[in-house]
């Protein structure tokens, strides 16, 4: 029972060490409170048999290493959009081959109400 | 995950053949999607959606733009570069362009949609990283794009609709007409990055298509004013469950 205990443990925490360095951060505090409820089981069946707590020791170790990283992304990571530039390119040119196709297409329905009528949306704003 | 951010839009999706109403020439609204695993909400991605008006030589538009790029800590494992863009009539908001140009991880799909409303086509230009495809789509009276649907859907008449009443609404996505089904649950006030604003509740699901997950998990709360902003939504889909906030608003009509 102590070693499922231990190897359940293990593998919790070395998953939430993992989860822990990836963008899915917050995700890693499951498997770490998981592996810190296996560990002090672990901790609690090795003190009643006087078995060695290395290894439980390990799983603790991993399961704070994983809770530290987690907490402190949490804390200071800033969310923020990457590089758009490409897309903003792509963006522009795109609008410019729109006109362009747009141009090739029966408008006929917008080109009296709808102009009008967007002249004076543009008027309001 | 590959077509995550499409879900996202197809969950603020329906059409109507209404008036404009509620949008305005400039208006931008930018959104934060979340992935909730156990409570646990982790944002992935901004959505943006803009709107501007377009002049060609015989007519004005109005452009709808949809993007969405993910946060710069995800761009390392699943790096999405998604716009999606409607050219439509500024009054009844009936679409005559539609670009889809999406980057999603490895993957890269160009669509293209030219709108021939009088006789109920849509020519049809799909390109992938080694293929290329152009077909002509027969579709219905009232079939549209999926972005036109998104900001349509602001131009319901809700307050003529009754608790559980729903509608049906069509649109094309992938050369496949897709029907979604808005089902109008009640009024109710929640708390927004806006402030705390008075809701309408909405159930969306869709009817010949499993991409949208459950029956009643699927929701989108829009503001119970003259914009109708799309303020907050829940999505179920295959990865998991999701969310999409409204961050800003600017530039609206009333």
């Amino acid at each position: 029972m102590r070693r499922l205990f231990i190897i359940l443990g293990f593998i919790a925490s070395i998953l939430a060490v993992i989860l822990s360095v990836t963008p899915f951060s917050k995700i890693a505090f499951i498997p770490a409170v998981v592996a810190a409820i296996f560990g002090l089981i672990a901790f609690y069946i090795s003190r009643q048999k006087q078995y060695p707590k290395k290894s439980i020791q390990l799983i603790f170790l991993l399961t704070v290493i994983s809770l530290t990283i987690t907490t402190y992304k949490a804390v200071f990571t800033v969310v923020e959009v990457g590089n758009v530039e490409g897309l903003q390119l792509k963006e522009k040119e795109s609008e410019e081959n729109a006109i362009e196709e747009l141009e090739g297409l029966d408008l006929e329905d917008v080109k009296t109400d709808d102009t009008q009528e967007l002249k004076e949306l543009d008027s309001l704003r | 995950m590959k077509h995550l951010l499409t879900y996202i839009f197809i969950v603020v999706g329906s059409i109507v053949n209404a008036q404009n109403t509620a949008i305005g020439t400039s208006e931008k609204l930018t959104f934060s999607a979340s992935y909730n695993m156990s409570g646990l909400l982790t944002e992935i991605a901004q959505v943006t959606m803009e709107t501007s008006s377009v002049k060609t030589s015989n007519a004005t538009l109005l452009k709808l733009k949809c993007s969405a790029a993910t946060y710069s800590s995800f761009d390392n494992y699943f790096k999405i570069r998604d716009l999606y863009e409607s050219y439509v009539s500024p009054t009844t908001l009936i679409p005559f362009l539609y670009k889809r140009d999406i980057n999603e991880g490895s993957y890269y799909k160009f669509e293209q949609y030219k709108f021939n409303h009088k006789v109920n086509t849509v020519n049809s230009n799909m390109k992938k990283r080694k293929s290329e495809q152009n077909k002509t789509v027969k579709i219905g009276n009232n079939t549209r794009d999926i972005v036109s649907t998104i900001y349509n859907i602001r131009n319901i008449d809700i307050e003529k609709m009754t608790t559980g009443s729903s509608q049906n609404f069509t649109f094309l996505f992938d050369n496949e007409e897709l029907i979604i089904s808005l089902k109008y649950l009640r009024k109710e006030s929640i708390n927004t990055n806006l402030g705390k604003m008075e809701c309408y509740k909405f159930a969306i699901g869709l009817k010949n298509d499993d991409a949208l997950k459950g029956t009643s998990e699927n929701l989108l709360w829009l503001t119970a004013d003259d914009n109708k902003l799309p303020v907050y939504a829940k999505f179920k889909i295959a990865v998991g469950t999701g969310e999409l906030k409204l961050k800003s608003a600017t530039g609206l009509k009333n």
